[in-house]
């Protein structure tokens, strides 16, 4: 991808440019906007890339057909991605009926692994370990814990972005963490962690 | 528990989540397709007018110019036609020929 000629420019003003037809701000906000909306909707759906992709597109979409409509000051160009984002992962989890239960016991083999390897090896499983736990909170729940710990957004943004109050956000966030530390309480051998006594 | 989850929470959060190629290639496609025409200015063709132009733009354009003209023709025939003559035609009181170009007939004879 080309230079980021924008780079002093909010999102924002980036999107009244994209309207008014500046062909740089529409490589600009792609540049921005896409790789955050993607990773968020890769987490939110379990690591699944292919329809992470499609969501990440189809969000973009939306945001350039309501560009020319956009008013500045009244919300972020990434709260409204991500709130987008949100719903269109919600959507396709249940119009397909899928939570995806991925069984810890799938995650990669690390004892036979060679030397070199068994560090990815063990990043790999404890990522696989997070996700298939992320995928086992209630899905408001996993919203929150991600854009809070994944994503680094603050409660106020979260709760801009859910549409809902800041106590609400922390509530959120600390059953959700509270339930992904119970389900992995059980694994902490295949974390790779050891047993330091703490409770779960 | 809580410690390492939260180890692995910011592990995972900085592990990057590279879009590729494609992808990218996919949305700016979108975003070129979708982005509304830029608002068409103003052209303004420069046109180089000759000198009679903008000759007769000093007199109120082709109209004007060409009622000058014709203004500039009756007073140069006036000015040549024979002054008693023409004021005995003007009163009624002139012969039953007029000349009026005494002066012209070198025009119609021959040798």
């Amino acid at each position: 991808m080309a230079f980021d000629a924008h780079g002093d420019v909010s999102d924002e003003a980036l999107m009244v440019l994209y309207a008014n037809g500046d062909r740089h701000a529409a490589l600009a906000l792609t540049q921005r906007v896409t790789p955050r909306v993607l990773a968020y909707a890769a987490r939110l759906l379990s690591g699944d890339r292919a329809e992470a992709e499609d969501v990440a597109q189809e969000t973009m979409l939306r945001l350039w057909k309501v560009a020319p409509e956009w008013r500045q000051g009244e919300t972020k160009v990434t709260t409204w991605a991500y709130r987008v984002a949100t719903n269109l992962c919600i959507d396709r989890q249940r119009s397909r009926g899928r939570r995806r239960q991925m069984a810890l016991d799938d995650a990669p083999e690390v004892a036979d692994a060679a030397p070199g390897a068994e560090g990815r090896l063990q990043e790999a499983g404890r990522m696989a370990a997070l996700e298939a736990a992320l995928a086992e909170l209630p899905d408001r729940q996993r919203q929150a814990v991600v854009l809070r710990h994944l994503e680094g957004m603050t409660n106020p943004e979260i709760a801009a972005i859910m549409e809902i109050g800041v106590e609400a956000v922390e509530s959120l966030t600390a059953r959700g963490k509270r339930a992904l530390a119970a389900i992995l309480s059980g694994r902490k051998a295949e974390l790779g962690y050891e047993d330091d006594g703490h409770a779960g | 528990m809580q410690d390492d989850l939260d180890d692995l929470l910011a592990e995972a959060a900085r592990r990057p989540v590279v879009p590729s190629d494609a992808l990218m290639n996919r949305v700016l496609a979108d975003a070129l397709a979708l982005q509304p025409a830029a608002p068409a200015t103003r052209r303004t063709t420069a046109v180089q007018s000759g000198f009679l132009a903008r000759l007769a733009g000093l007199f109120g354009g082709p109209p004007a110019l060409a009622g000058l003209g014709t203004a500039a023709i009756f007073g140069l025939a006036l000015g040549y036609l024979n002054p008693t003559t023409t004021l005995d035609y003007l009163t009624g009181t002139s012969a039953d020929t007029a000349e009026f170009f005494p002066e012209a007939d070198f025009l119609t004879t021959e040798g």
